[in-house]
């Protein structure tokens, strides 16, 4: 290989990984979010208010009420691990077919006075029968 | 019969173990080498994972509920195809069908001429890797994912299978994903052997010797991962055919590392040049899928797919990092051979760029994936991207690789172009169809407008090529896959940022517009599945045009299942266009008996899966012209 050719592939190289970066760089500061469960959540909240944050947790049972005009449901939120740390969430929008009490869900939002506004509700699937199943029979 | 599938895959672990043994002791003694014992070894451990297997499909044909797998997964209302399926539907199965799709690859090629042709030396340092991997497997198998486990005593009935994945679609995604990965393991094996063995320049280099498999291996992974897509668009209502979850970002790494070692073969095989990068490449698309599987089974991070992971998170992950170690470690004591790299802007050049373009995706998508984990090293609380990260980073590169295939094909691979006239033509299609989008069909967004017109310019681009060279069937599959994946681009160009969405609530004869579409709820009626499986509420949707001109009618459901009685499933209702397709998902009714629906617009979504399916298939086309060109040489040989 020639210098020239070298210097070619070196800078080119430079190039697209500064670009790479400044594309990782700008995509992770305006998407990112909180991965937490419950308790982790709880404990966030009390240093600062928890603006945007994907939580995992189960649905804790006779929470659930769904409101009498159109869709949605509101719930608490406890956590898979420790059942005595919950969070309140209200949720608008299509309520997803495998949600139920004891169901694993991910939700996406914010929290306001102490109630997670969710935006997104998804309960996970499709391979959580075999948990689901063994607690059923159990 | 379960205690003796359990000594099988006991056996083929103490096979594998031995074979592994027995490579170890010809290779560091070094004189002279004989692979006819261990060759007899693997086909012992085939018919060992054949007869296992043959039970474990029995089990289900024959409702043994004594095997915990099959009580786990079917029931006795599971009609039979979808109880022969249950084989991989859980983890411990679908382990064991990875497992038995690589040794049918194994047996397959150490059957065929090619691999006769291989020196002793050769085959023993393939068997070292091959039975390495089995031994893996059958620790597996026999200890933390048994297939075999009995219940005592019998149940007399199942649990059943998720309703989710009693779909002709999510039956088939997971095994061909399985027999790609299988696939890519053998050519991965031999490409590590032939670097160890001190090839000889008369021995068929493991490209050209495995070609078919790396072929058929890649078109699989291919298939899977589009049928997944398509599962998740008609099935699961999560709003789209994908969604950059875990899980699915996970089935995407090992398809970016095979393509990018498959582009890095044409740079080898036609320039005998980058056969480093090429046999590194290669063995990581393997140690790759084996990443994939941790990622999705071993919890490491929160997916909306959830897996019994049963412990095999670690055990995994030690594998990845020694299997990667030793392939660097492989590739790093192979001579350079061949003359240096041409420029940038030839052939070489592009197909250089377009293999690290390949790579560097998939190692975006592998950290963007572990971010959760990653981040933790630095805050307290995990963060994680959303899916926001992966339209901006990967679908822009993604468009990169487009814009570099549609311009490959004009390039000579030392310098300059072959057909200018040509390349003008293209670069000209490029600006004609930016300006058409731009002003016809009002693509303002800056990235959806370039992938587009970019995605036909290579439609073009390659149609001409194939033109020029006069219509060889050799080269027809590389120019099938190469169009079938601008058609998927401009597929996803407007059906990712253009999809309109809209939940409405209908009472009956209601009549709601949405895009250019007009709908109205003309009945609802309840039923009974012929078999029983389930009962079911179905929405009737007239569809009408602007105009008033009929487009169709969707018939939406909700499903409660007679083995999942505590939750309804909906069955979303297409209306087929190459256009707009219309989709209705039935979300049930209110307090007012009115249809509560959800109606969304996806426009030319459904080039997606047509581009999905010529690409899957096209494979094919330079595997029958291999066979024909070989048939026709030894005839001429045999003639001569």
């Amino acid at each position: 290989m020639t210098k020239k050719l070298r210097s070619v592939y070196i800078v080119s190289f430079i190039f697209f990984v500064a670009a790479i970066g400044y594309m990782i760089f700008s995509g992770i500061s305006q998407n990112s979010v909180y991965f937490l469960n419950v308790s982790e959540a709880i404990a966030q909240e009390k240093k600062q208010p928890l603006l945007s944050a994907r939580l995992f947790g189960t649905v804790a049972p006779n929470t659930i009420v769904h409101p009498e005009d159109g869709l949605g449901v509101s719930f608490a939120l406890e956590d898979a691990e420790n059942k005595t740390q919950t969070i309140q969430v209200q949720y608008k929008g299509v309520v997803p077919d495998t949600f139920d009490v004891g169901s694993e869900v991910i939700i996406e939002g914010s929290m306001q006075n102490n109630v997670f506004m969710a935006k997104t509700l998804m309960t996970k699937c499709p391979s959580k029968y075999q948990k689901e199943n063994r607690e059923k029979n159990a | 019969m379960t205690q003796a599938a359990h000594l099988l895959m006991m056996l083929s672990l103490a096979v594998a173990v031995l074979g592994t043994l027995h490579c170890i002791m010809q290779l560091s003694r070094a004189k002279t080498f004989s692979a006819g014992l261990l060759e007899k070894a693997n086909l012992a451990i085939t018919f060992c994972y054949i007869i296992a297997s043959c039970i474990l499909f029995f089990g289900f044909w024959s409702y043994d509920f004594s095997i915990k797998y099959v009580h786990d997964y079917s029931d006795l209302s599971l009609p039979l195809f979808y109880r022969l399926t249950a084989f991989w539907g859980g983890q411990a199965g679908s382990l064991l069908f990875w497992a038995l799709c690589l040794v049918l690859c194994g047996a397959y090629f150490q059957s065929t001429e090619t691999y006769k042709s291989l020196s002793q030396e050769t085959r023993t340092w393939y068997l070292l890797f091959y039975f390495t991997m089995l031994a893996f497997f059958g620790v597996l198998l026999t200890t933390y994912n048994s297939p075999f486990e009995v219940l005592s005593p019998a149940p007399a009935n199942g649990r059943g299978l998720n309703p989710l994945l009693q779909n002709p679609g999510m039956i088939f995604h997971p095994p061909l994903l399985l027999l790609g990965y299988g696939g890519f393991t053998i050519p991965a094996c031999l490409a590590l052997a032939q670097a160890l063995s001190g090839k000889k320049d008369s021995e068929t280099p493991w490209h050209i010797c495995t070609k078919p498999l790396i072929l058929v291996a890649w078109l699989l992974l291919t298939a899977g991962i589009v049928l997944g897509g398509w599962w998740a668009y008609m099935e699961l209502g999560w709003g789209g055919y994908w969604a950059w979850d875990p899980v699915e970002n996970a089935s995407t790494i090992p398809w970016f590392f095979g393509t990018a070692a498959l582009h890095f073969g044409f740079i080898e095989q036609y320039r005998n040049k980058a056969h480093r990068f090429h046999t590194l490449f290669m063995a990581l698309t393997c140690v790759s899928a084996f990443f994939a599987t941790w990622l999705v089974r071993g919890n490491v991070v929160e997916s909306v797919h959830a897996f019994g992971s049963g412990g095999v998170g670690p055990i995994l992950l030690t594998f990845v990092i020694a299997a990667a170690v030793l392939v660097f470690a492989v590739v790093f004591q192979m001579p350079a051979k061949g003359s240096p790299f041409n420029g940038l802007e030839t052939k070489e050049g592009f197909l250089l760029s377009t293999s690290i373009v390949l790579i560097t995706i998939s190692i975006i998508i592998g950290f963007a994936t572990l971010w959760p984990v990653i981040s933790k090293l630095w805050t307290e609380n995990s963060v994680g991207l959303q899916a926001g990260f992966y339209n901006s980073v990967i679908l822009p590169l993604l468009t990169v690789i487009i814009a570099l295939l549609t311009f490959c094909p004009w390039l000579s691979w030392k310098q300059g172009l072959t057909h200018g006239k040509y390349f003008l033509a293209v670069l000209l299609c490029f600006i004609v169809f930016m300006g058409v989008f731009w002003t016809v069909f009002s693509v303002k967004l800056p990235l959806a407008l370039i992938a587009a017109s970019i995605s036909c310019a290579c439609m073009v681009s390659w149609t001409l090529y194939f033109f020029a060279l006069k219509f060889p069937i050799a080269k027809l599959s590389p120019v099938l896959v190469h169009i079938s994946l601008a058609v998927m681009g401009l597929g996803v160009a407007f059906s990712g940022p253009y999809k309109t969405e809209q939940e409405v609530v209908l009472a009956r004869g209601e009549e709601i517009a949405i895009d250019t579409f007009r709908v109205k709820l003309l009945e609802l009626y309840e039923g009974r599945d012929r078999t029983g499986r389930y009962e079911f509420l179905e929405a009737e949707l007239l569809v009408t045009d602007e105009n008033g001109q009929k487009v169709g009618i969707a018939q939406a459901q909700r499903r409660i299942y007679a083995s999942f009685p505590q939750n309804a499933y909906a069955e979303a209702s297409t209306i087929f266009s190459l256009g707009k397709e219309f989709y209705a998902t039935f979300l049930g009714l209110d307090e007012k008996t009115r249809a509560v629906v959800r109606i969304s617009v996806h426009p030319l979504v459904n080039w997606l899966w047509i581009g999905g399916t010529i690409m899957s298939l096209a494979p094919f086309i330079t595997i029958y012209a291999m066979k024909r060109r070989r048939n026709e040489n030894s005839q001429e040989a045999q003639n001569g």
